[in-house]
């Protein structure tokens, strides 16, 4: 039985105010948003929520509170001990507090192996849907792309929800 | 409009108030009902045992036992859904069409939606329990089913709150199995009486003094529950509530 | 009348109170689901979309794996075809003897447990680390997952917490599951950076674009493949889907039907293979194509393994995955486990009463129930029907096919309400184990309306 494939063009549900529903899921999931006021310091607002990170590891040019900057390492295994990683997203979910990163570092592994990280996303660049993310992503010549959703996080032991498993213990998202 | 009355073997043997509050309810709407008499099973015991084939000579029966109706009605939401979609494939395979699949309706449906009642003269006052049966729920569709993100409807309650004095509610895990399931009752049976168990201990919970359904096979199994377990509540069928007075 | 399911359902129904809380945490997981599906107006439109796309896929699979393949290859993939479970761990080892890896870390992959992957490449001298913080539990307690998106649902914290103080050195008597969960974090980041390969699952591979797609919450599958340069993906054939689009209908569906979550925390996208490194997809058969041809049973590959199917079904958690004689377990595990042998794993079609709620929690529609109905009817031609059964619906097609001896059988039925309890209630009557048998009326409906007809 050969079957076509369905007509696509999906009502999908879309959010007036993307950036307070982006805001609410990302804090259902354990993560966190923050609009950064007109202004305001990038660096002074990581400072701020960040009070205790000591190594700070960014190759964004603008992040000046950066300590280290993850791509002059030869090897992603030399990326231990990194409090805060801060790397820039490319677009936003609303429907679920996704942000599209496609690899923007020299070692992916800086995504992951941190303590905790700021995600840096423009709040324009906000969808409602998945349908409208997927049409509009695009990836760098690294190939690897990825949604992040929060911090990383498992229920594995009686649906206890524990944020912070192997991925980061903790996400924060600055719109700007 | 002639209506045919189905009253399946159990209802047949165990529940025969079952069929006459059926067929009481009927008459006190002005339907022609006739009853004939050599009518047996739907044959879904053996199907949902594995052996549907056995059930093709019934389901002959049964479509030249009703040929003469305009509709068939049936307490009893399992064998209707049975007679709707099993019977059409298993007499399609031996070169038979199904004649009794496209005028079978469970006796709420055809309340519901064929004679489309308004207004009942009955009286019950009690408070009850709804109980969702599978196959009234799921294949017959006289409720949303809770999995599913649709409007709101059941059929039963709307014909319920129609009797005075009727305190609706329903449990929690609102239409969770009951375990009856026919033979699997008895392959396994130890799941099947704690599938019941915990169905009874939901509906004692909402205060109710009966448990009610459109399904005396479910009622049935918990009925074997709550005497085994000595519980506080009853059990009734739907059509009973609704019949009541008559 | 049983099986070796209901002897284990039994066997596991006896520790009652364990059994209600194994069967409340799924129930729980249920209504997350619920909760989240009405969030979005379009719910039941994406699950006939999510159908829709799934037929049409799996009946042009040949054409969409040939794209799959075509464009990974494009990208540096190296593409491997495995006919079986033998030949894909074969083909594994292969790649990992090539790279001289002495330990491969995984993140979770149910079709490795279908090839019994792990224990091969431990004989042949690998060390296998299980990353996913379930599987890593299961794996140093030798046991198997009992779900398949919650391989440790029917674990408690306090088997938990002794397990690490025996294998990592937690605090005795500490079960406080972040202290653990940090603790396996801790254990786990030391195997991430020494590991010489990673291997992930596929959720999706993406026909047009060559991406393979992998969903996790623990990050443990990005970690696995960040810093080991090796990574090796094992994908079932039924797992290629067109395109992003497709894919934008399944991400806003598996997470919602699986956990009750808006999504992974993580959906990463695989296209090419690292900078200095490798990346190797094998494609498994294992009886997936010949499934392709069972008009019945085809719909089984629409399947995103998202478990929904379990944490409804009022069998499966009342009873556990262990109680499974398949590695899959619930709804889809026993119609799986028939299409791979229906001799080995006929035992649990008795699973099921037939309650459809699986049908309806199904993100790609499948019929569930409906298909579990038809192996039924397959039991005897496969010689595997249960006797007993056979006899019961023999006896009632003769009886109900001869009105006459029903209605005198009506008659006489009121007879065994006043049979003394110790022949009704006895090892033979499986009814009468846990309830009271119901009592024959006095007269029938069928007596009654000749009475009164011959008023």
């Amino acid at each position: 039985m050969q079957y076509d494939m369905p007509d696509f063009t999906m009502n999908a549900i879309q959010y007036p105010d993307k950036i307070a529903k982006f805001s609410e899921v990302l804090k259902s999931v354990g993560g966190v948003a923050y609009l950064l006021k007109d202004g305001e310091d990038v660096n002074e607002a990581i400072k701020t929520i960040y009070p205790n990170a000591k190594v700070i590891a960014s190759n964004c040019p603008d992040i000046s509170c950066a300590t280290l900057n993850p791509d002059e390492s030869d090897d992603a295994h030399q990326l231990t001990g990194i409090d805060l990683a801060v790397v820039n997203g490319e677009l936003g979910v609303a429907e679920n507090a996704c942000v599209w990163i496609p690899q923007n570092v020299v070692h992916k592994a800086i995504y992951f192996i941190a303590e905790e990280m700021v995600i840096l996303l423009d709040k324009n660049k906000l969808v409602s849907n998945m349908h409208e993310a997927y049409q509009q992503i695009s990836f760098s010549e690294s190939g690897f792309g990825i949604f992040i959703s929060g911090p990383s996080k498992t229920a594995d032991i009686e649906q206890a929800l524990v944020i912070g498993a192997h991925g980061v213990k903790g996400l924060t998202v600055i719109l700007r | 409009m002639k209506v045919g009355l189905f009253i399946p073997c159990y209802v047949n043997a165990l529940y025969p108030e079952v069929g006459i509050a059926t067929y009481k309810l009927l008459l006190s709407l002005s339907v022609e009902v006739d009853y004939p008499l050599d009518q047996t099973c739907c044959g879904q015991p053996m199907a949902n045992g594995g052996f549907e084939e056995k059930a093709l000579p019934l389901a002959i029966q049964f479509d030249n036992l009703f040929a003469k109706y305009d509709y068939i009605v049936a307490p009893s939401a399992s064998c209707v859904s049975f007679v709707k979609d099993n019977y059409p494939p298993i007499m399609e395979r031996n070169n038979h069409l199904s004649q009794s699949g496209k005028k079978i309706y469970e006796i709420c449906e055809f309340l519901h939606d064929i004679l489309k009642v308004e207004k009942l003269s009955g009286h019950f006052p009690h408070k009850v329990s709804v109980h969702n049966s599978c196959h009234g729920l799921r294949e017959l569709k006289l409720s949303a089913a809770s999995e599913l993100n649709i409007p709101y409807y059941s059929k039963i309650k709307t014909l319920l709150s129609l009797v005075e004095g009727v305190e609706i509610t329903e449990p929690q895990k609102i239409d969770e199995c009951c375990g009856f399931g026919g033979m699997y009752s008895i392959e396994e049976q130890a799941v099947s009486v704690c599938m019941g168990q915990d169905k009874v201990k939901n509906h004692i919970s909402t205060g109710a003094s009966y448990i009610t359904g459109a399904d005396s096979s479910c009622l049935m199994h918990m009925q074997g529950i709550i005497q085994r377990d000595k519980l506080p509540i009853k059990l009734i069928h739907v059509v009973e509530i609704l019949a009541a007075g008559l | 009348m049983s099986t070796r399911h209901s002897k284990a359902g039994e066997a596991f129904l006896k520790d009652k109170e364990h059994a209600s809380w194994h069967n409340e945490s799924l129930w729980f997981v249920r209504e997350k689901r619920d909760k989240v599906s009405k969030d979005i107006p379009e719910w039941e439109e994406l699950r006939e979309l999510s159908s829709r796309i799934k037929m049409h896929t799996v009946s042009h699979l040949d054409t969409y794996l040939e794209q799959f393949t075509k464009n990974a290859e494009a990208n540096g993939v190296i593409v491997h075809w495995a006919t079986d479970a033998s030949e894909h761990n074969e083909i594994v080892y292969g790649i990992l003897h090539k790279n001289n890896v002495k330990k491969l870390v995984k993140s979770k992959s149910m079709l490795t447990e279908e090839c019994h992957l792990n224990p091969y490449l431990i004989e042949m001298g690998i060390d296998v680390i299980e990353s996913d913080l379930g599987e890593r539990i299961l794996q140093l307690m030798d046991l198997a997952p009992s779900h398949i998106v919650l391989p440790a649902i029917h674990i408690k914290r306090q088997q938990v917490g002794e397990l690490f103080e025996e294998k990592l050195g937690t605090e005795k008597g500490n079960s406080d599951p972040t202290y653990l969960t940090r603790a396996a974090r801790k254990h786990l980041r030391n195997e991430f950076l020494t590991a010489d390969a990673g291997m992930t699952g596929a959720n999706f591979a993406i026909a047009a674009t060559g991406d393979i797609v992998v969903c996790t919450n623990e990050g443990n599958a990005d970690m696995g493949t960040s810093l080991p340069n090796l990574h090796i993906v094992s994908m079932g054939l039924e797992k290629v889907i067109p395109d992003l689009q497709s894919l934008a209908v399944f991400t806003r569906l598996l997470a919602r039907s699986a956990t009750g979550q808006p999504v992974t925390t993580y959906t990463s996208h695989f296209r090419k293979p690292r900078k200095g490194g490798e990346l190797h997809v094998v494609i498994v058969d294992n009886g997936r194509s010949k499934v392709l041809r069972n008009k019945d049973h085809v719909k089984t590959l629409n399947c995103i393994r998202c478990g929904a199917c379990m944490n409804t079904c009022p069998v499966y958690r009342r009873t556990g995955g262990y109680s499974y004689t398949y590695f899959i377990p619930g709804p889809i595990g026993i119609n799986l486990g028939m299409l791979k042998s229906p001799a080995d794993y006929y035992d649990n079609v008795s699973a099921c009463s037939l309650c459809f709620s699986c049908n309806n929690v199904c993100p790609s529609k499948i019929d569930l129930g409906q298909q579990i109905y038809k192996w039924r009817q397959d039991l005897d031609n496969l010689h595997v029907a249960d006797p007993t059964k056979k006899l019961i619906s023999g006896g009632l097609k003769f009886l109900f096919t001869k009105p006459a001896l029903y209605n005198t059988s009506l008659k006489m039925a009121p007879v065994v309400n006043i049979m003394p309890r110790f022949m009704l209630y006895n090892g033979l009557n499986e009814w009468g184990k846990g309830r009271e048998l119901p009592v024959f009326a006095k007269e029938s409906f069928t007596e009654l309306w000749k009475k009164w007809k011959v008023k």
